[in-house]
Formats: structure tokens, sequence, C-alpha cells
């Protein structure tokens, strides 16, 4: 036995090594093979007489193709399932667009481009996610149906990607748009955000992800409230039959993942199911223009033609190594985004703070440096929680912005998911907000852009202050202004309808719904704040005309003077993964970490800050423990502040390694 | 998988050579001894007194040694009346004392309720307590913590644990219950529980944090409501064979290893050939259990899982002192309709684990147990194969073929031998484990309920203590009062799981008689898994190592007044983990405390 487990860890440590020096291939869709993906879907679909929209897009969200087969044009009902009405966040949505005037609003086609681009970005070469793994770990209990558990690890991952991201490109169909997105490559933004709608896939090739499809057709966006059983969801189907050719390896599908000892969910269903033989699909040719074409949707894709798309790892994709060197050394191959710019130019790279200046305390350059190598090189060292093979390393994104949310730095090991970009600075941002003395006036100041009366309401109706007040109902009245350090795994447990999460018969945390009102498509003040955002977005990509896109910057307030950048420009997230930096007792910003398993997130940005603050020496590091929020007591008992996983790293036995610290 | 061959070798050669060699009794006059009954758990029966009547009165000698003199004429002044030969001490002046069970009492079915001759109440009355101090790998609430400062998963592990049973059982008994077994027997055992759990760490003992860090709960268990009836002797000897239809225990083996437990049923049993061969045939329908006391609780619908059972017991085979048994058992479990959540609200039927869809299961259990003498030695064996199939893995992700065949063993075995007051124990068990959680094949050994009397018991910390699997689903990794590593939600609850890493455990053991009522008793188990593929892949780990550790124990029993109605235990265990252990827990929030303790200190008074 002895020899066996020398022999294992022998093993493991050239996995580990293997790993390490490991980079995968580039890969990309041509022209032809999207048009394959689509007929083989619409085949599909004929095969079984509905009329379906299929998007294709790249790893990094460029959309492909947009083909709406006859008849499938359509508005899209957004509903939960929960008899929820409209004005609650985007339940039923379109009948507030109906009373705006712009009937089969949203369309159908924005559904079938948010499930294709959730089927790319959650994925890698190490884990195949769908939507319907969305759905499974975004409910109030993971999982779904298992009374008193605990909400599910992405919870609130779907109001992510915004469309009015500052970090989320947009398409190119609509030249360089204004406001502060620098770049026409890199990840673009999502109409909907991310989609927990069964009917959205990856797409590989040589077990590399090329892209998503994605299937709207029932005319429903919703969520499966039911994951024990075994649905015959024809998006799904469909979908399925579009991926044929470009499947996943089996090994890496996401019912081979297990989180807490639950395996995910890939798909209800499996190739044996197919009405139609993708192999004998019709080419795209002969389909197009006789079965349904090719529609432009203003800021995704022009119509009309198909488009290639791009290798991850090259910067045409806006995701490739790091060229300055900033990163050498930290256990693996680091990739940093890129601009689309010829020459191509590298995005947030170190740079000094802003708010604070560095004068008055805030992060220098070398020190954004440092937090993003010590967290990258926490990563390259730790267990990944939902990759395959096992004893895979951790692949995420990280990001450091500063006390106001200005972005300071980005980078990620070479293979995290695409999500965890714009997630990880949504995560760097919403706790160095929280952990502000400012953070209850600023939440104060809202104001509506399309016309909330009073413009401290959203277009909903909504009151962004009164969060403010309930949270201070839970907390005390000194909450939000106290300097109070909120990691956002404590920011999280406030916003889930039930506090203590998961207890049933509890009340809501304060910065969410009640159950009766609360759905996925309706969490609390981190959709209200960008409700007006996506609900412009709407408008523009459907009916366009005066309508006017959502600027780069998500939400307004006052409290920012007319500047176009907000605090949180790229809206609030409310899973764990990040911890507000500070010196010297101050909050000077936040570092975000997205792309693993949460309890690998908090620690990659929980530890990753403390080594760095250990090798800076500059009064940098996490928050003092007095500060931090695990010293309030909310119901149930003291909030969280980071949780870090069971058997952290690859090839050691350390457990409990921030404890102290 | 190198500890199953290696230990599977030894074991076969010692059980080989044990049962091959016992010259000695060679050629003896075969003696016939009963077969050890099924125990009941809770409640120790009593068995009425047979002390052979004495003649008062001796003839004068006789002319013929050899004759049998002709019975004395009683004389007129000598005749004393008595109601019945029960109550002949009463006229001998003896004073009943109702509540000493040591000298005859009508409470205790000496003698039979007035006015009758042949009905007879059997009362007892157990007290048991607990004071349990353990430290267990234990989580921090993932929703909200006891105290600041807790960064990881692992939370403060130190626990305490009290119980207190106070088990009533009443029979009525009808026949002569001095001479055969009786004609019937009615028995109603409630068991009153109170228990309290303290522990470091929220959301442990009940799933909402807000309930805080202890637990009092008080429940009312029926542990025996049966009716039991002589349907008739079939030889002069009373060879029997009786019907017993209710809540009643029953165990499957000698050592509790597939089942033992007080359960619904009715069971046909009886004996032939001078109780030569024993049999019982019977089928059960389980009831639910109360959460915390791990006691039946009518309160709740009887489960859909039942078992058929059949088997025959042997006496001296294949050598005299040693006894055989053969079973076959068939479980049937349907809960695969609805969820069920236990009194703490954590999920148990299906398991949170896997892909968590409800399933159902059938499986046989073939089954051979031994129990006996060989030569000088003491052995108890144990061998059993399980197949069947389960209509959905949960582990193996398939969506249309998605049912796997069930192929599972389990072998245990204990020698033993006596040198004067000392007695020398090895143990050796080895269930298996599931060698690979994709496949459509589930290796690894679930029990329906055991309750091991096996290296050691209670005293040892791996059968003593509940251990969960933390960041691998909402299952333990062993049960409490468990051997096996199933990975079911609970034993009480809890669906069996045969996709588990199988357990293999080789110890050794001593009982040292220090005095008529003392005695100590040690373990030393060396446990390892058999197979840690499924624990790597709940855990998404892929450095599990086998080998779990060492399980140190030792018990003090004490029973002052030298009998056992008066019984104090004292018992200490740890576990230093090894590596294997190590991969899956740390003990409390520091790393230093490594060493996991499990002390029991248990006083039982009976009447």
């Amino acid at each position: 036995m002895r020899r066996l487990r020398i022999i294992g860890v022998a093993v493991a440590a050239c996995l580990w090594a293997g790993n390490a020096a490991a980079q995968i291939s580039q890969q990309a869709l041509t022209t032809a093979e999207v048009g394959q993906i689509i007929s083989q879907a619409v085949a599909e679909a004929r095969a079984r007489n509905v009329a379906a929209t299929v998007a294709v897009v790249d790893r990094v969200g460029n959309v492909l193709g947009v083909f709406e087969m006859t008849g499938a044009a359509g508005t899209l009902r957004v509903t939960s399932g929960k008899g929820i009405a409209r004005t609650n966040g985007l339940e039923e949505v379109q009948q507030t667009f109906t009373n705006l005037g712009a009937n089969g609003s949203p369309t159908r086609k924005l559904g079938a481009i948010a499930k294709a681009i959730t089927g790319a970005y959650l994925s890698s070469s190490g884990n195949a996610f769908t939507t319907r793994t969305a759905n499974q770990i975004i409910q109030e209990h993971f999982n779904p149906g298992e009374s008193f558990a605990p909400s599910g690890p992405l919870f609130g991952v779907q109001f992510s990607q915004l469309p009015c991201s500052d970090l989320s490109v947009r398409q190119a169909t609509n030249g360089v748009p204004t406001g502060l997105v620098d770049a026409t490559a890199g990840p673009k933004r999502s109409p909907l955000g991310l989609s927990a709608d069964p009917g959205g896939l990856p797409l590989y090739k040589s077990g590399v992800v090329v892209g998503g499809i994605g299937i709207e057709s029932n005319g429903t966006y919703t969520i499966d409230p039911v994951v024990t059983d075994q649905d015959a969801d024809v998006e799904e189907i469909v979908a399925l039959a579009g991926q044929s050719g470009f499947q996943p390896p089996d090994d890496i599908r996401a019912n081979r993942i297990f989180v807490e000892g639950k395996s995910l969910r890939y798909i209800d269903q499996d190739v044996n199911v197919l009405s139609s033989t993708p192999a004998n699909t019709p080419t795209f040719a002969s389909i197009n223009g006789t079965q349904g074409n090719l529609v432009a949707v203003r800021g995704y894709y022009a119509g009309g033609a198909l488009v290639a798309g791009t290798a991850y790892g090259n910067s045409e994709s806006g995701f490739a190594a790091d060229p300055n060197g900033d990163y050498n050394g930290v256990g693996g191959t680091v990739f940093v985004l890129f601009n689309g710019n010829n020459p191509p130019t590298a995005r947030f790279a170190p740079r000094d703070s802003i708010s604070p200046t560095t004068g008055n305390g805030g992060l220098t350059t070398a020190e954004v440096r440092q937090i993003i190598r010590s967290a990258l090189r926490v990563a390259f060292a730790s267990r990944a929680q939902i990759r395959r093979p096992l004893s895979s390393q951790v692949q995420v994104t990280v990001s450091v912005v500063d006390a106001n949310g200005n972005i300071l730095g980005i980078a990620r090991t070479f293979d995290g998911p695409i999500f965890g970009t714009d997630v990880s600075l949504q995560k760097a941002r919403t706790a160095a907000f929280f952990s502000s003395t400012t953070a209850g006036t600023y939440l104060g100041t809202f104001n509506s852009t399309v016309g909330g009366t009073p413009s401290t309401q959203n277009a909903n109706g909504k009151t962004i202050s009164e969060y403010v007040t309930a949270v201070r109902n839970v907390l005390g009245s000194n909450a939000l202004q106290d300097g109070t350090a909120f990691a956002d795994r404590s920011g999280g447990n406030l916003s889930r309808p039930y506090l203590p999460d998961g207890i049933i018969g509890e009340a809501n945390g304060p910065f969410s719904y009640p159950i009766a009102t609360w759905s996925p498509f309706n969490t609390g003040l981190q959709l209200d704040v960008v409700f007006d955002n996506i609900a412009t977005h709407i408008l523009y990509t459907d009916v366009g005309g005066a309508n006017n896109d959502t600027g780069a910057t998500c939400s307004a307030f006052t409290a920012d003077g007319g500047t176009q950048l907000t605090r949180i420009s790229n809206g609030f997230q409310i899973f764990p993964g990040s911890v507000p930096i500070y010196r010297n007792g101050t909050v000077i910003g936040g570092v975000g970490v997205s792309g693993d398993g949460i309890d690998q997130d908090d620690m990659v940005s929980f530890l990753g800050l403390h080594d760095a603050g250990i090798a800076l020496g500059t009064g940098v590091g996490n928050a003092p423990p007095a500060r931090r929020a695990d010293q309030l007591r909310a119901p149930g008992g003291n909030l969280r502040y980071v949780n870090c996983p069971f058997k952290p790293f690859l090839g050691s036995r350390q457990n409990n390694v921030c404890h102290g610290k | 998988m190198a500890n199953r061959a290696a230990y599977g070798a030894i074991a076969a050669v010692v059980a080989a050579a044990m049962l091959a060699a016992s010259p000695a009794q060679a050629g003896k006059e075969r003696i016939r001894t009963a077969a050890p009954a099924p125990q009941p758990i809770l409640v120790q029966q009593r068995i009425p007194q047979r002390e052979r009547r004495q003649d008062a009165i001796e003839p004068v000698a006789p002319a013929d040694l050899s004759r049998i003199g002709p019975p004395q004429p009683n004389l007129p002044a000598e005749f004393i009346p008595i109601p019945d030969r029960w109550r002949l001490i009463d006229n001998l002046g003896v004073k009943v004392n109702f509540w000493d069970p040591y000298n005859q009492n009508t409470l205790k079915a000496d003698r039979p309720l007035p006015g009758t001759d042949d009905f007879f109440v059997n009362l007892a009355v157990i007290s048991d307590t607990v004071i349990e101090p353990r430290r267990i790998p234990t989580p921090i609430s993932p929703n909200s913590t006891q105290k600041p400062g807790t960064n990881d998963t692992f939370g403060d592990g130190d626990q305490m644990f009290y119980l207190q049973n106070l088990v009533v059982s009443l029979s009525f008994l009808q026949g002569d219950t001095a001479y055969r077994p009786p004609d019937i027997e009615f028995r109603i055992t409630p068991v009153f529980n109170f228990t309290r759990a303290e522990v470091e760490e929220r959301a442990v003992l009940r799933r909402n944090p807000a309930d805080g860090k202890v637990r009092n709960d008080v429940h009312l268990g029926i542990q025996e409501a049966f009716f039991d009836y002589h349907i008739r002797n079939v030889s002069r000897r009373f060879d029997f064979d009786s019907f017993r239809v209710g809540i009643q225990p029953f165990s499957t083996d000698f050592r509790g290893f597939l089942f033992q437990d007080n359960q619904l049923g009715f069971r046909l049993f009886g004996n032939r050939d001078n109780n030569l061969f024993q049999y019982n045939i019977g089928y059960f329908r389980r009831l639910e259990k109360d959460t915390n006391s791990g006691l039946n609780d009518l309160g709740e619908e009887i489960r859909k899982d039942e078992f058929f059972i059949a088997n025959l017991y042997l006496q001296d085979l294949p050598r005299l002192g040693f006894v055989s048994q053969f079973t076959i058992l068939h479980n049937r479990n349907d809960e695969d309709s609805e969820f069920f959540f236990n009194k703490n609200d954590f999920i148990e039927r299906p398991a949170s684990f896997g892909d968590e869809r409800l399933h159902k299961y059938n499986v046989t259990y073939l089954g051979y147990n031994g129990d006996g003498r060989v030569g000088r030695a003491q052995l108890t064996t144990s061998f059993y194969y399980a197949f069947g199939e389960d209509n959905h893995s949960q582990l193996n992700g398939n969506l249309i073929d998605d049912n796997a065949d069930i192929r599972a063993f389990f072998f245990a075995a204990e020698p033993s031998f006596d040198f004067d007051w000392f007695r020398l124990r090895g143990s050796f068990l080895i269930a298996s484990g599931d060698s690979d959680p994709f496949d459509k094949k589930e290796e690894g050994f679930s029990a329906l309920f055991e309750n091991p009397q096996f290296a050691g018991g209670d005293t040892s910390f791996w059968i003593r203590q509940g251990i969960p699997l933390i960041g691998g689903g909402g299952v333990q990794l062993t049960q409490r009062n468990g051997v096996l590593a199933e990975l079911r939600s609970s034993k009480e609850h809890g669906q069996s799981n045969f996709n588990n890493p199988g357990i293999v455990l080789v110890g050794i053991g001593t009982d040292f008689d220090l005095t008529p009522e003392l005695r100590l008793s040690t373990n030393f188990n060396h446990l390892a898994f058999d197979d840690t593929s499924n624990l790597q892949v709940l855990r998404n780990q892929g450095e599990i190592d086998e080998e779990i550790g060492w399980d140190l124990s030792a018990a003090v029993i004490w029973r002052p007044l030298f009998i056992q109605n008066i019984v104090l235990r004292l018992s200490g265990a740890m576990l230093l983990p090894g590596p294997g252990f190590k991969d899956l827990f740390a003990s409390s929030q520091g790393a230093d405390e490594d060493v996991l303790y499990s002390i029991l200190a248990n006083g039982t008074l009976t009447f």
C-alpha cells in the first residue's frame, strides 16, 4: 500500500506538473462549421415540427449566425413559472414592453443568443456546462427542490455579462461604442445576461471550447424548478442535434463533475432521442432562404452571412498570453485581455489606483501586479472543484479594482471559463463598494435614466434606497457606513430569499425579495439597479430607431456627479469570490475571482491578497479581522466572510489554510 | 485493493486452519449445544427458573440398591395444603418482594397471575444512561457561523452527547413456562428517550443555523409490540413451530452485520431434531425511525422497504461445538416517489449524493455465518454476497441506460483464544468497495441496518461515531454504530448505498477478567478503504489514500454486585488519522489537533 501511495503521489505530481505546462490548442469554428451546426439544428426542429431560432457564438461571445426558421419569430415571454407578475424584475417583462408600444419585445432571438453565450462562457477544456447546469446552480436551493439546502453556488450569475457592462465588449457590427469599452475584441456582452433555460450547449473541437449554440423555439424564457425528473425539452434536443460533431469529451461533462457530492446536470436527454440524423443533414446553403433566414440582431449580428469564430488564445479573440511578462513564474501560463486593435494591445495591465490616488494610500502598479500574481499562484497550486480530470488546477480570472471600482488589473489562468472575466470584476467591485463608508449614501442617490418617477425608482417602480433601510433594520443603523469589510460571501448572505440561506420559513435577506416574489428573474438589489439598462438595451436591439443603446456602464447615481463610470459599472455580483483590499485599516479596493468552485474563488482572492500583503510589506492586505462582516450577527448567526475549501492544494494534505489569516 | 489482497490471504489461512484442526474433541460424546439465539437489542429476556424438583423424603434403603423404592405415604399431620406448586415457598415463610428480581416474583413470570395457573406477566425495566464526549470532523455552516474568524470548511469538532433511555417491557404469557416454551405471548416495549447534543458549530444538529448549538429532544419509541403463538410441538423434547407477528427484535446473524433491529414483521420459526436445526422464515416491512433517538416512530408513514428472510442454523457443522447458519435475504426498496426529510430538516431520501434523483433497488443477500468453538479457540465468521439491481445509479451519470447491477461482498472473521482469565481476539473484516463510479456496476457492500458487535463494537471510534463526508454530499462516511463506509444519508432513514469505498479492518483485541466484577477490554484496529475512487469523484479530489488510520480503544466494565442488573462501563477510543483520513478531514480549525476521540460512559440498571 505504501508503494501504491508513493506511485499515486508521483502520478499526481506528474499530472500537476503536466497541467502547469499545458496550454490548450487554438481552435475556431469556420463558417462552414457554423452552417453545419445550424443546419443540423434546423433538421431536428423540422423533424419535430417546431420553428426554432438558432444562434451560434464563439467562445468569447462573437455571434457567428442567428438563423430564424420560418415562423420562429415572436415574442419571448420571460417567466420563472412561479406566477409572479410584471414589474417584478424581468418577470413578464414582455407585458411592460407591450405597454410601452414595443409589441413583440423582447424577441426570441435575444433568448437564443443568451443561451448560446451561456453554453460557451460556462465551459472550458476542463468542464462542459450548459444552460441546464446554470439552472441547477442559481436557484434558492442547491439542488433545486432540496428544501432547506442553501442556495446554488452561482446564485446571481445570470445577471453578469450585462449589456451595460464596461468590460464586456460590444459587437463590431456597430463599430466601437461610446463610453469606456476601449476594445472590439474580447468577451462580448449578452442581451439578457446568462440563461438558465435549457437549450444552450457548448461546442467543442478537439476538446477545446469553440463556442456555444442556443435554441429558442417555445417562446418562453424560463427556468426548470425540478431537476430530479428527466425532461424532454425540445429546445435542448434541437441544440443537441446542432451540437453533433462538436460535442465535449464525455469525461468533462457536467454530469461527471461533483460539487458538495452532487453531480451537475449536463442535459436531460441524449442523442438517442434525436428525430433527425445529423450526419445526413443538408448543406446550410440549401436551407438558407428556404427554411428560414440569417437575421440581423442590432448590437450583435449583421445578418446575411455566417461569421467565422475566433480562436481563444489568439489575440483576435481578445484573450492571449500575457505579452508584458507581468505574471511570469506564477505556476502556469497567464492570459490577459486584448483590445482587437492592429497591432493588438493588452488591456488591463496593472496600473496605479485612481481613487484613492497612490499619494493617498491607493494601490500602486507594483502592488496591483503582486496581488494578481499571488492570487494566480494560489490558483495554479490549488485543486479545482469543477474541472476534470481529477487533480486539475484551479482556472479563474482575477480582477483588482480601486475603492471606486476603477479597473486596476485583470488576468487569468489560461483556461478559465470566460464568464469569470466579467464576474470577477463584478465581485471585486461589489466587495469594494459594500466595504466603503459611503455605500449607503451612494445607493440612495440612484438616478433612473429611463423615466422612473421619482428618479430614485427604477422603471419597475422599485426604490433603491429601500434596500439601505432594509439592511439597517437587520444589521443596525450604522450598516453600510461603519466601514465593515464585506466580502462577496457576506453580502451574498444578505442577498438570498431566506436568511439564513435556504431555510424555508425564514424571512428574506435585506438585499433580496421575499420568496413569494423572488425568482432568478427578480433577485432584488442586484437586478433592480440594472433593470433600466437591460430594458433600454432590449428596446435598442428589438426596436431601434430613436431608442439608443444603454451606456457602457451599469446604473446611474447622482453621487457620481455626471461622470459616466459608476462604482458598479458592470453590476453587482452576489455569490462568493472576492474580498476588499485594505491598507492600514482603510479600504482601498477589491480583488475578485471567478471561474472555479466558489470556495476556490474565495480562497484565491483571500489567500492571494494575504500572500501579496506579506510579499509587499506595504500595509496592504485583508481587512483587519475585527472589521470583517463575520463579526456581524444576523438572523441565524454570524455572516460568513470567506469559506476556503477542503483539501485546497494539489500535492498537499493541508486543510483550513485560511484559518487565523 | 492492496489491503484486500494481503489481509484476505491472512484471514483465509487463519480461518481454514482453525476449522480444520481440533483433534482434542474427536471421539467424545456429541453434546448438542443450543445455538445462540438472536439477541433482543434492548430487552433482556428473563428465562423462567428451571430448577429440578426435589422429593423431600427419601425411602429407606431398599434391598435392591438399584431399585427405586415406592413412594412414601404422606402422613396427614405433615400435609400442608398449598394452592399450587408455584406458591410453595409462601408456605415455607418466604416473603415475596416485588422489587427483587432475584427471588420468586410474580412480575418476573416466576409465578402465575393470581387466580390463574398458567398466565404469567413478565416486567422488565431498564435504565440506560450514556454520556459521550467526542471529537469528530464537523463542518462550518455555509450560510452562517457561530463565531467570527471561521474562514474554512472544518470547524471545531468537540461535541457532547447525552442519552437517557427508560425501557419498559411488559409480557403476558400463557403456558407452562417452567418446562416448555410458552403457548402464547403478548409483549409491548415502550422506550422513553431523552437526548441532548452539544456541538460547537451551527447547522450541524438542525439544518437551520438559527437553532444553535444545542439540541434537546424526547421521543417515545415502541421497540416491541408482538404476539407470539406456539403453534405446535413436533417432538417429545419440545421441538416446535411458532410464529411471531408485530414489532420484534431480529438479527440476521451472530454479530449484527446485515440487519439487527426491532422492526415490524411476521416470522415463522422453530427447531427440529433436539434443537439441532433452527429455522426462521420472515417478512419485515420497515418502520420509519425517529431521527434523534433512532427508535421506531409510529407517527410516520411506514417505509416502502421490505425484506424476506429465510435462514437455517445447523449445530455441530462442520464440527462439534460450531454452529453454521445459511441465509437468504431479499430486500426490496421502492422509495423512489417522494423526498423525505428528517426531523432536523436534512434530506434523507434520496440521499444528497450524486445526481440526487429518486431511485429504488432490489438486492438479494446470500449468507453464511458461523459461530462456535474450534478446539481451544472460538471463531465467528460471516460472509455475504449481495446481488441485485439499482434502477438508477446516482453516480454513473447515464440518462437513458441508467440502471446498475449490484455486486458486492462482505466477509468477517473473529477468532479468539482464552488463556485463563485473559482472552485474545483477532478481528478481520472486509466490505467490498466500488471500483468505478461511472460504470453500470455498484460493487460497494451495503447492509440493511447494521449494528456490529465486532472488533470492540461501540467501544471503537470508527464503529461508534458517525462521520459526515464533509464536502462530499449530505451523507455519512460511516454511520453511528456501524463499521461499513456506506455513504448513506443515515442508517435510520437512508436507503442502502452500493456506491461506496468499502472498508478493510484488521484488529487485535483483548479481554482481561481482572476480577469477577471487573473486565478490561482493549482493541487495536487498523482501518482502510477498499477503493477510494467513489470518494475521489464525490469530492472532485484526485488524491485520497486508502489508509484511514488506527483506532485504539479500551473499555472497563464493572459489575459492582457481580450481576448483570447493574453494569457500568467506561470506554475511551481515539482515531489516529492515517493519510486517507487526513486527505478527507481536519478535526478542528487549527491543524494541530489531529486526534479524534470518543469517550463513552454508560450505566445500565435492569429490573
